[in-house]
Parts: structure tokens; sequence; C-alpha cells
């Protein structure tokens, strides 16, 4: 199999974002849709605040080289951590940005949507669920894995209390995308 | 079963005399020491099937192969780790650990300070003859002022540890001191530790006849032995010695002891409030 | 077979925690080290629910101490750790192989030497897993390359480590350390192995004579045995011994105990061997770039081959002489400085070995293999 038969997304922000988490939601809504994954992560020493990311690579059947090599998805919460991503994006690829936190969102290589994806959350009481947002956006976006199964993660994968704002986060995320304008 | 405690002790029936003549040199304090450990063990009535021996290396490591039990002669400095984790790993088992002055406190020192602080059943000898023997005399952490060693040829300078002071600052809830001197009452500190439900450490005030007393000219076995009574301060000789050769007065004796929470017991309860079950419950 | 259990995905050292449990380890002494600490804190959380004892040492050394005396003990033990930490653990891991106190000891490697590059992946500890301890000794080194693999070999490591009474080392990097995969592991992957206690009369039972499969039986404290253990050279009577002629024979026993059985020890991957002309040699994550590498120069008409030991020590020679036999040039993947091609570079002869390093904390990707296997192809006059 070569990388061409996997699907690689990239989730990126800086430490605090909750980028991991958004990661393993991901992955396992991709899981329960049947597929394999891989996923990988910064991994620095402990401290909050620098670039965190968070990768997946997707197969049905089994996942080859786990690590990201082209990627087919990248969401951006923070300009900072945009990183290598350029070089790595495909032809084509969906590229989802926070529009106040990333100025300078990486040249058109694919399909850009500029969203305000912070606001959103912040509207929503609380900026951290930004995460949430962009997860909702890139979901609707791509169309997969079905938006039912992402819920269901989140539904089964976070805590009580933040369950329900993280799934209206998720949600607002596809609304901002069902009227986005402002695709490249 | 043993039911040899019914009977007065006999030190044949701890030793593996197969192994005999023992490795020790003439005049070495250690068998003294060897001798009020068995006894304890005669006197408590532990069955040497369930008593682990665990020693470091050194002229003390080497006892351990000598008694007719379950034995471990472990790596230099650390038979307190191994002792941790058979004793965690075999709550049912009594565990000894036999260390030197330099397996304990030079190498070893980290595992010993931390043994004190977690307070688990375990029993630490540590027999103090101010010298590494068995390389040939070299300087140790207790080595006293001025005395020469291979690797103190103009005299040691450096400070000594007090071994005592150190375990209760760490937290030992059980600490002594006894001189081979005072072979009864060794046998009494020695059987008093293992019957402490914690970390009991017990420092013998042995001597080291070949190697030591003779570069310092600190004369025969007995005169060694005798010097006990002059370089140590027994409590009960109050300040009737005028000049220790240690700096303070040395007291002999049960120097600390509290009652605090056992290492395992303490984990498993804590494992048994959490999870229902818990390690040992077998 | 077995029953699967729905897959899900789970990080690689808490495959590792997770499988030690099922394999029945019930020890753990730990010291926290980056990148291996999930599998002390999985241990941590996991160990009390099945009776099963944690112990955070104050030290590396302490931790590989305390897990040779809970496996005097007769209990499983494992523990956990990465390059400078296996460092300090080498003279305990030497005493389990002189004593033949069967334990497990997994090294997250990272970046060396020294402290080094903590948090980034390498395979620089190949030679010190065989080599570390002083002095010749037994041991096995296994080395996973995904989390599935991590599961199953750290259970073949505890069958391994008390079949053979051997130190065992689980050998992997810190991308599979904290790689989260999808994984369909069984449910019960059956029982593990016991240890094989002694039995019978005291008297006539001696700690170091071996069985009809060159291993001894293990004496349990408390069973009557009192046996001595030491690092010391020591005879079939377990006491030491200095005699020349009873040294070579227990060290002769001692390093040839695993050879009679190497075909149960030894384990390797073969991935389009048959026809290759050139055969790339790689493990752990090296190897996962190395799959795709494969196919990917396949696809370009280059007959490529994958030769990956799962097992690295002892090193399955067979399985590799089987697989390279038509290959003209063999590439060894590492991220190292070239320590397995060492190995290789004996095996198959210089001429025929070229090597492939990466050292700046990266992993090797695909293409640079790639790249590797054409270049090697080129080399052959094929293409």
């Amino acid at each position: 199999m070569s990388d061409t038969a996997t699907r690689q997304i990239r989730l990126a922000g800086t430490g605090g974002q909750g980028l991991g988490l958004a990661g393993r939601l991901l992955a396992d809504a991709c899981v329960a849709a049947g597929h394999a994954v891989a996923q990988s992560q910064t991994y620095e020493p402990t401290s909050r605040g620098g670039s965190s990311r968070s990768d997946l690579v997707v197969a049905d059947g089994t996942v080859d080289y786990p690590l990201v090599t082209a990627l087919d998805a990248l969401l951006l919460l923070d300009q900072a951590a945009l990183e290598d991503a350029p070089a790595l994006l495909r032809e084509g690829a969906l590229v989802v940005t926070d529009a106040a936190l990333v100025p300078h969102p990486p040249a058109a290589q694919g399909e850009l949507h500029a969203l305000p994806l912070t606001a959103r959350a912040r509207e929503l009481g609380n900026p951290r669920v930004a995460n949430m947002v962009g997860l909702g956006a890139l979901v609707g976006l791509a169309g997969w894995p079905a938006f039912e199964q992402v819920e269901r993660a989140v539904e089964t994968s976070t805590p009580a209390r933040f369950r329900e704002l993280n799934l209206a986060a998720l949600r607002a995320g596809r609304a901002l995308v069902a009227t986005d304008a402002s695709a490249a | 079963m043993d039911t040899r405690t019914e009977l007065p002790f006999e030190i044949r029936d701890y030793l593996r005399l197969d192994r005999m003549p023992h490795f020790l040199c003439p005049g070495c304090g250690h068998g003294i020491a060897l001798r009020a450990l068995l006894n304890a063990v005669h006197e408590l009535g532990i069955d040497r099937d369930d008593l682990a021996v665990v020693s470091g290396i050194g002229c003390s490591g080497r006892l351990s192969a000598y008694i007719d039990a379950n034995t471990v002669h472990a790596t230099h400095g650390r038979p307190l780790a191994f002792a941790t984790g058979l004793k965690l790993a075999r709550p049912d088992l009594h565990v000894v650990v036999i260390t030197g002055d330099g397996d304990c406190l030079a190498i070893g020192g980290n595992h010993l300070i931390h043994a004190c602080r977690r307070n688990l059943d375990l029993t630490c000898l540590m027999l103090n003859n101010e010298v590494y023997g068995m390389t040939g005399g070299q300087a140790s952490p207790t080595t006293a002022a001025a005395r020469y060693t291979t690797t103190t040829p103009l005299g040691n300078h450096e400070p000594v540890f007090d071994a005592c002071k150190l375990a209760e600052g760490a937290g030992a809830s059980f600490v002594g001191r006894e001189v081979t001197l005072q072979a009864p009452a060794l046998k009494n500190l020695i059987r008093e530790a293992i019957a402490h439900p914690g970390f009991a450490f017990v420092e013998v005030m042995s001597d080291c006849t070949e190697i030591y007393g003779r570069k310092n000219e600190l004369g025969s076995s007995p005169e060694m032995v005798l010097r006990q009574k002059h370089d140590v301060r027994p409590e009960s000789y109050g300040n009737a010695v005028e000049r220790p050769f240690r700096p303070g007065p040395w007291r002999t004796g049960v120097l600390a002891k509290n009652e605090r929470a056992e290492f395992g017991a303490a984990y498993r309860a804590h494992c048994r409030a959490h999870h229902g079950g818990g390690p040992g419950d077998v | 077979m077995n029953a699967v259990v729905r897959p899900r995905n789970l990080q690689g050292n808490r495959a590792c925690a997770l499988a030690a449990i099922e394999a029945g380890c019930r020890f753990y002494g730990g010291y926290p080290i980056t990148p291996s600490s999930e599998i002390a804190e999985c241990m941590a959380a996991e160990l009390p629910r099945v009776d099963g004892v944690f112990v955070q040492m104050e030290d590396e050394i302490a931790s590989m101490g305390a897990v040779v005396g809970a496996s005097i003990g007769g209990v499983k033990a494992m523990t956990a750790t990465s390059g400078p930490g296996f460092s300090l653990k080498q003279e305990n891991l030497g005493y389990a192989a002189a004593a033949e106190v069967p334990c497990v000891i997994v090294n997250v490697m990272r970046g060396g030497p020294s402290t080094g590059l903590p948090t980034r992946p390498a395979q620089g500890d190949v030679m010190q897993a065989r080599w570390g301890t002083h002095g010749d000794h037994p041991v096995i080194v296994l080395t996973p390359a995904s989390v599935m693999e991590i599961h199953a070999e750290t259970r073949r490591a505890f069958e391994l480590a008390e079949r053979y009474r051997v130190p065992v080392v689980l050998l992997y990097d810190e991308v599979l350390g904290h790689l989260v995969e999808t994984v369909a592991a069984p449910a019960d992957a059956g029982a593990s192995a016991t240890r094989r206690f002694a039995s019978g009369p005291a008297d006539a039972y001696q700690p170091y004579r071996p069985g009809a499969d060159g291993i001894p039986d293990m004496a349990r404290p408390g069973d009557g045995y009192r046996t001595h253990t030491t690092g010391l050279i020591h005879d079939e009577d377990g006491f030491p011994t200095q005699a020349p002629a009873r040294v070579g024979a227990v060290m002769a026993r001692l390093l040839g105990k695993l050879d009679a059985h190497r075909d149960a020890i030894e384990r390797a991957e073969c991935v389009d061997c048959g026809d290759a002309e050139v055969v790339v040699v790689a493990y752990g994550i090296t190897a996962r770039a190395a799959a795709r590498a494969v196919a990917e120069a396949r696809a370009r008409g280059i007959r490529a081959g994958l030769f990956r030991p799962i097992t690295l020590w002892p090193f399955a020679e067979r399985a590799f002489a089987a697989a390279t036999r038509g290959a003209r040039r063999i590439v060894v993947a590492e991220l190292n400085a070239g320590q397995l091609a060492l190995e290789i570079e004996r095996l198959a002869g210089r001429e025929r070995v070229g090597r492939l390093n990466r050292l700046d904390g990266e992993p090797l990707a695909p293409a640079a293999v790639l790249a590797a296997i054409a270049d090697a192809a080129g080399a052959t006059g094929e293409r």
C-alpha cells in the first residue's frame, strides 16, 4: 500500500488548544467507521504553549507507514503550528484555518477555508472548544468520516461536564461550512 | 514446620555447614554479628524456609552464603533494592538485609535513605568495620579521622557518616546500634529489629583486625573489640569516656522507634480500598 | 482461533503494559524516564486491579534490582526505561543473566548518547541491548514494529524469559511507544507460560542442574529448597566456584543454553524476498517505512524485498540467509550510525551490504528508503 492509498490528516495549533483530544476523537470515529488508524502527535517536554499537532493516517485494512507523508487535510488553529505542513500538502488538499489566528495560511495548493473557529467557540461560551468547531468544519467539508461517528466519539470519550458544549461546538463547526463562502 | 525453636539455640542448625570453613579472617567481628542474627531468628521462631537473607558485596556480603535459608547475594550496594522487590512480591517472607558501611552508605546510600522513607518491613543490618576489607582496605564513609587505609596513605581527612542519624533523619521507624563486644545486647537488638513491623536499621560496630586494625596498629582482635568500650559510648556509660575517636558520642541501643504505616501493608490496603481485592489477598 | 475483541485505538506503551499484565506480570519496579513513562503510569493504575504490585523506585538501578528481587521471589516482573536508564540498569541486568532470573526490560529508544534527544526516536541501543552489561552473557532482544506487535511481543517476552530463565529486552523506538494504532487484540491470547518451579526432594535438588532442555528448574522461596542466588560464577549447587574446569563448564552451558531453542526464539518477517535483487533489512519504525518503500519499488519494477527481524538477538541468521540468498544488494536501514549493519556485514559480506542511517532525531521516511533501494538496484545493473 502506498501513501496514495491512505488518507492523511493533520490537526495543528498550540499546546492547550486540544488538538490531541480532537485527533483521538477523529481516530475513534474512523475506527468505528471500519478503518484502521495510526495517530501520532508532537511529543515534547511537558509544558504549555509550544506548537502541538495530531497526525492521522487512515487506511482500509492496515496502515503501512504510520506517519504522515502527504496530507489530504489540514486543520490549523495557530500560525505558529504551520511548520512543515505546506511541503506536506497534497495537490488539492483541504485546508481549514482559524481566520483570526492564522494570518498567513499556506499558499493555495488546495482548497482553503479560513473560518472564525475561535470566534464561534467564544460565542458558545468557551474559546477552548475551537478544536471541536474546527473538527466539525473539517469533517463537514471532507464529508468523511460520517459526522454521526464523530458525534458518537465525542459523546463516549469526553467528560460529561463538557459533553454538551463539545457537541454544540462540533455542530457549530459543521454549520460554519454549510454556509461558508470563503472557499478559495 | 520448624520446631527447633523450642530447643536451645544451636548455631549449626542455621548454618550451611558444607560451606565451611568460612571466608572471614580470624578475629573478624562479622562472625559475632552472624551468630547474633541467627540466635535472634531462633528466638523469634522464624522458620528457615520463610527467611530470606539478601546481602550486598564485600565481606558482609559473603555472610548470606553461610545461612541455611533463602539467600541472595546481590550486586554491590543494591541489596536493599533487591530486598524491596522480594518483600513486596512475597510479603509472607521475613527479609533481612546484610550490608556493610561501603555497600550501604557509599554505593548504596540512595537505596538506604529511600528504604528508610518507605518503611517496608525489612531488617537492615549494616556491619560497620570502617573499611573496604575485601578489596584490600580502602577508606569508607565511616573510616574515622586520621586512620590509615590504602587510599588514605596520609591519614583520613574526610568526615564520617553517622549512619543511625542518617537512617533516623530519612524516616526509619526503628534505628539501633550495638557493638560486637556486647553480643547478648546485639542479639536482643536484632531480635527487636526483626520483630518491628517496618523498616529497621541496625548498625553493628564490627572490627576488621586483619586489614584495618593492623594498618592502624589497633592491636589484636580482643584488643580491638575491647577498644569498643572506649571508642563507642554505650548509653549506660554516660559520659564516662572522655575521648571517643569519633566526633561526638556514639550512642548504642535502640536510638529511634516509632509506629507508622508499614509500606507493603499500606499499599495493599490502599489498593483494596480502590479495587476491592488487593495484593496479598490470595 | 481466539475471540477477537472489537478493534480499538491503543498507544504503543499502553499496549506493552496491558500485554504484560495479560502475560501474568505482577510486579513492576519503575523510574520515570521519557519516552517510556506511560508504561509505568499504566502499570501503576492496572496492577492493583490484579493483585499485583507497582513500586516507583528511587532510581533506575534500584528499579532493576527490585525486579530481580521480585522474580527471585517467584513473581513475573518487569521494568521499562529508555537509553540513559537502560545504561544504569545494565549491571543488574547482567546479574539476571548470570543468576538466570527471568525478567523483562523494556527500552523505548530515544536519541543518544547521554541525555541526547529525550523526546525524539532513535535505534541506537541495538548493541547496548546485546552487549550492554559486562562479560559474555545470554540475552534475548525483541523488536516489534507496530502497536499490535508490541502487544504480541511483550507477551512473548514473558514466555521466553520464564521458559529459558533469561532477561528479555523489548526494544522499540519513541515513535512506536507513542503511536496510537488500531488493534484487534485477541481477548485472550491463550495461557501464558508459568515458571517451572523446582519440585521433588530438597536434598536432591541442585539449583543450576539443567533439565532435559538445558534449563534448570527454579526454586521458589518458601518451598523448602533454601537456595543461594549469587552473581558470582556459581556451580550447579548455586555456590561460587573459581575452579577453571567448573567455571568453563558452567559458562559453556550459560552461553549455549539458548542455542538449542533458537527456532523457538527467533522470529522474522520476510516480504517479497523470494526473487528480490535488493533486500532491505529494517526493524521497528524503520521497517514500517521500508515496507512502503518496498511496495513502491515493486510498483516501479524493482525487485525489492524486506527482511524484518522481530527477534533482534539472537539474530535470525538462517532466516536471513534464506531471505537474501538471491539478493545482490542488501540495504540496512536504521536510526543510528550503523549497528545492525555490523551483524549483517558479518553474515552477508561487506561488499553486498549498504547502509542507510539517520541520526537527527527524525525517523527515516519511505521516500528515503525507496531512494536507497533505487540506488542499490542501479548498482546491481538491473535497471
